[in-house]
Formats: structure tokens, sequence, C-alpha cells
């Protein structure tokens, strides 16, 4: 009861913000619902399969470039935005294959030169526009109505955080679900209770790559250009940030991990601005605070931000997300 | 010919200097199991250091030293953050040391601002067998050769080196006879910022550095450590130099906007490689 009442007071907000914030905050909502939407993918993968991937930002890329190829030569944009998430759990699909064999510090650094690889070639390619990147992308578009106005795109990506959230639940409550739990724990357990580890973890990667590259896609939209320099190697950091600091394998911990970051580092920029302040001001604080951020929470608060406030509030320790291992 | 003999000198040079930050990386594995992904941030604070010292008008060899210690005072740092507390896990420092490299952004804007900087090195050029070759390059070459050479005495001959050895074949064992693990980690971790902090020192002169060379730098020395499965020291080096002497006559011979990924795709193919050569049960990690 208490629960349906706090999801509908949560819907009820989400869906009243756009229409009262002004654009720079509408920008910082579009923003936040597009990194939650990630951190979920990323604390799937984390907290389930137990894979770091520092790659991410990879796939947030393929999905931006996918929708922006396709609608810049004509197709129309509902079906560039249906063929980022598509392209980027396909490109997930083929560089799993090899990729998933490794664990731990080597798959970090695997996905980490996937994702300099990648940039790299959209750096030189000229379908991808170079360095310049790709511009002029049409307005998100169904038809004869058109997504003109933030408060729209606002409404897509908070839809499109709805929807990876509810795939999120229903794959973890399900059988699969289950047989994640015992893989995050133990993989040769899991083996040999007759789980197909390797399949399940190419499948999780596959999805998080895909609600990554969703995100993409409405990215590219949203701020009518892409280019290699959107990506840095940091967004991909920023990602795992923020879902340690929710709490690996909870659903609403990648979202407030990612609202706690993203609120932080806007408050911080914003104060950074002010007039006095050196121009290197905001990257600097940035950086500081996602590192900090990141060692404070791996050291002090293994668990998390949402599920440490959680056990501190019902003293309950059932459910507990997967250790960080 | 000459030109050939200029691009592998000149390669070698690039390799050794891969090779002392990889160096780090796996003396740092070694005894701790963790990978530290703060590695290639000890030679770009060695590099900052020195161009700044050498700007406050220190005399040249003084700066050098001055900057190395400052690399390993960073590494013992990082040490302290990733493995000082106790039951860190080895991935939950690796995400620490990640973390280290992040925060060394931040502070090397505030003192050094975000463009490249130089220092110079040794000035002229010799003339071997045809092939001209920068002086500086055959100092990084130099000194490489004698770095790994005092590091193998060190392993090998001092009580210290054995004690490090000991923890990292097995560090339960070396608990038992006495040996406090948490301090030889720590002691890695300085060992670790002195050689990329030398690294730093001998590169700077001969490209540019600014405050995020550090992931090309760790991305090529991990994958000159994955050669030796980031434990054996010499078949690193000669991964290292491997790796050098390729980028440097991809890029000699026309491709050089794609050495990176050269170095990259090569190291994916070698760790699928020994991954799919070790049998499944032993890679539950511990």
């Amino acid at each position: 009861m208490i629960r349906a009442a706090a999801g509908l007071l949560v819907a009820a907000v989400t869906l009243a913000l756009p229409a009262v914030l002004d654009d720079s905050a509408l920008a910082v909502y579009i923003l936040l619902g597009l990194a939650a939407m990630v951190t979920v993918g990323v604390s799937l993968l984390m907290g389930y399969a137990g894979q770091v991937s520092l790659g991410q930002g990879a796939f947030y890329a393929i999905g931006a470039y996918t929708a922006a190829l396709l609608s810049l030569h004509g197709v129309p944009p509902l079906a560039g935005l249906v063929a980022a998430p598509v392209a980027a759990a396909g490109s997930a699909l083929v560089i799993g294959v090899p990729l998933l064999r490794l664990r731990g510090h080597h798959l970090a650094f695997a996905t980490l030169a996937v994702q300099l690889i990648l940039l790299s070639l959209a750096g030189q390619l000229e379908i991808t526009g170079g360095d310049i990147g790709l511009q002029a992308i049409p307005q998100f578009a169904i038809g004869s109505f058109e997504a003109g106005s933030a408060a729209a795109y606002a409404y897509m990506t908070w839809a499109g955080l709805a929807l990876v959230m509810l795939v999120t639940r229903n794959v973890i409550d399900s059988r699969p679900g289950r047989a994640l739990r015992a893989l995050a724990t133990s993989e040769t357990a899991a083996a040999s209770s007759g789980i197909p580890v390797g399949r399940y973890k190419l499948v999780v990667f596959a999805l998080s790559a895909a609600f990554a590259g969703l995100a993409g896609g409405i990215y590219c939209f949203y701020t009518g250009y892409v280019a290699p320099g959107s990506f840095p190697v940091l967004i991909s950091i920023q990602y795992i940030v923020m879902a340690v600091v929710g709490g690996l394998g909870t659903i609403w911990g990648a979202v407030v991990g990612a609202a706690a970051i993203t609120l932080l580092v806007q408050g911080l920029n914003s104060l950074a601005a002010v007039p006095g302040m050196p121009s290197s001001a905001p990257s600097v604080l940035s950086y500081a605070v996602y590192a900090l951020v990141l060692i404070l929470v791996v050291l002090f608060l293994p668990h998390g931000l949402l599920p440490a406030l959680s056990g501190r509030l019902s003293r309950k320790r059932d459910a507990s997300p997967v250790e960080t291992r | 010919m000459s030109a050939f003999l200029t691009y592998l000198l000149n390669g070698l040079a690039v390799g050794c200097a891969i090779a002392l930050v990889s160096g780090g990386l796996v003396v740092i594995h070694r005894v701790t199991g963790v990978v530290n992904f703060a590695q290639g941030t000890f030679a770009v604070v060695a590099g900052l250091c020195t161009s700044s010292l050498l700007g406050l008008g220190l005399p040249h060899g003084l700066s050098e030293v001055a900057a190395a210690l400052v690399a390993a005072l960073a590494g013992l740092l990082t040490g302290l953050a990733a493995i000082g507390r106790r039951g860190t896990t080895p991935l939950s420092s690796l995400i620490v040391t990640l973390g280290v490299g992040v925060l060394a952004y931040a502070v090397e804007i505030v003192l050094w601002g975000d463009q490249p900087r130089s220092a110079p090195g040794l000035a002229g050029s010799v003339t071997v067998a045809g092939a001209r070759i920068q002086t500086q390059y055959l100092l990084v070459i130099g000194v490489t050769a004698a770095t790994f050479a005092l590091l193998a005495l060190f392993f090998g001959r001092t009580y210290l080196g054995k004690a490090l050895t000991a923890c990292a074949s097995n560090p339960y064992a070396a608990r038992v006879v006495g040996i406090d693990t948490r301090l030889m980690g720590l002691m890695a971790f300085a060992l670790g910022g002195l050689l990329g902090g030398v690294a730093g020192v001998l590169v700077t002169p001969l490209r540019p550095i600014s405050f995020d060379t550090d992931v090309t730098l760790i991305v090529n020395a991990f994958a000159a450590a994955v050669f030796g499965a980031l434990t054996r020291p010499v078949i690193t080096l000669a991964g290292a130099l491997l790796l050098g002497v390729a980028e440097t006559m991809a890029a000699g011979y026309g491709y050089g906007s794609h050495q990176l990924e050269v170095a990259l795709g090569l190291m994916i193919v070698v760790m699928i490689v020994q991954v799919s050569r070790r049998p499944a049960v032993s890679q539950e990690p511990t």
C-alpha cells in the first residue's frame, strides 16, 4: 500500500516537473534521466553479472551515431530511435562473445580499449563526420508531431527510463534473474547447477548496451549533434560512479545514484561559474567530485547509498545486493 | 635502411618508456594483486613536475630526481587509498585507483593548467650506422636498461626484495613468517610510482605531456604487461619493446593515425588467447 502510494507520488512528480522547470533546469532533468537509463544497465551488469565495463560510453555513442546517421539519411526519427538500442545491443553481442571470456581487470581494460578504438575510428571516418561529428540532426518526430520543446524531450527521456526500469525489474524477478543472482555469487557453482553462465552474461551485457544505446539515441535528437568529444572516457567512469554510489544490483539505487551525482556536479558547476573563478573550475570540480565520491563510497559504503540508507531505516538485511568484488 | 634503423631505435626508446610504466604495474600487481589504473598518472605527475622545477631554475639531474621522488610519493598515497583499508578486495582497489587517477586530473589542472607541457632534455643527436638518433632516445634506452638491472638485483639479492617476492607468491605464508604484507604492498606502490616517475621524466622531452596523457600510457603499459600475464617482468619488457617498435614502425611507414588501435587490438587478442588456454575452473576469482 505504502509502496504503491510512493510509486504514484514519484510518477506524479516526474510528470509534473517538465511543466514547471525552466529550460536550463530541464536540460539537467533530461541529462539526469539519460544518465539514469545507462546507470540502470551498468548496475545490472556489475551487480548481477559481476562484470566491470569501462566502455559503456561506447554503446551510448553507438546509439547516438546510429540514430543520427539514419535520420540524417531520411529514415523517420522513430525508426532511428528504435535502431539505436538494437545497434548497441548487436555490437555488444559481437564484441561480447570474445570479450566476456575475460574477467576482472582484464575485462575492464578490454572494454576501455573498445571505447578508445571506437572513438578514434569515429574521429577518422568520413561517414561519422570525423572530429567535427554529425550536425543538424532533425528534430524527433512521429508522423506530423514534432518534438520541438525541451519538455517533449523530458517526457521522452523519462518514458524511456520507465521502460528500462520495467524491463530490468522483469528480468531480475524472472527465472533467469535468479540464475543471474546465483551467477554473481559464484560462476562455478552456477555453472554446475546447469546455468548457461556464458550465455546469460552475454545477454546482460547486450541488455545494458541496449539501455545505453537508447539513451544515446534520445541524446542525439535532443542536442542535434554528435561528435567524438561528446563521449570521453570519463563518461563511462561517471556511470560506474553513479551505479556504485546508488548501490549495485538495485534499480532504484541506480536512479538515486544518477540523480545524486548529476545534481551534485551541476550544483558545483553553477558555483564554479560565478565570476572570478578560473575557466577550468567546472572541469576541476567535476573531476574531483567523481573521484572523491567513487573512492569514499567503494571504501566506506560498499553496498551503495540507497541500501545503506534503507538498511539504516528498516534494519532489513535481506535481498542484499551483490558484493563489489 | 637507415630510415628503418632510425624507426627501430626510436621504437625501442618508446618501448622502454612503456616498459617502465608497465614494470610498475607488474610490481604492484605481483605484490598486492591490484591492477593500478593510476600508473599512467605517476608518469604525468613526474613529467609536469620536471617542467616546473626546470622552469624554476633548478639544475638538470636534481629536477629529474626530485620529480621521480614526487611520483614515488604519489604512488605511496595511491597505495594508502587502494589497499590501506583492511578487507578491500582487488576489484574494489582497482576502482579506487581509477578514482585516484581521476582525482589527479583535478589536482594537475589546478597546479599546471590543461595545456601540454614539455621539458628540455639532452640536446643533439648522434649517427649510428647511418641513422640519426636524438641523444635523448639513447638516454631513455640506457636508463631503462640500468633500471631493470637494478630491479633484478633488488628482487634477487636483497632481503627487502625477497620479502616483496614472498608476498607475491604466497601472502599467507609471508604473514606467517612475520612479513607485514600491507607494508610490503605500500612499498610496491611507492616503487611503482618511482618507475612511472622515471618514465615520465624521460618521456617529457620527447613528447609534450598533459594531464590526460595517462590514458594512452596506462593502456599501452597494460597491453605490454598482459604479455607477461601481469607477473613476469622480463616478458613484459619484451612486450613493451615489441609494442614500441610496432607503433613507431606503423607511424613511420604511414599508418600513424592507427597506432593506438593497433596496440589496443593486439592487447585484446593476447588476453583472449591467454584466457582460452587456461582451464575454466581455475578462473574463479578468489
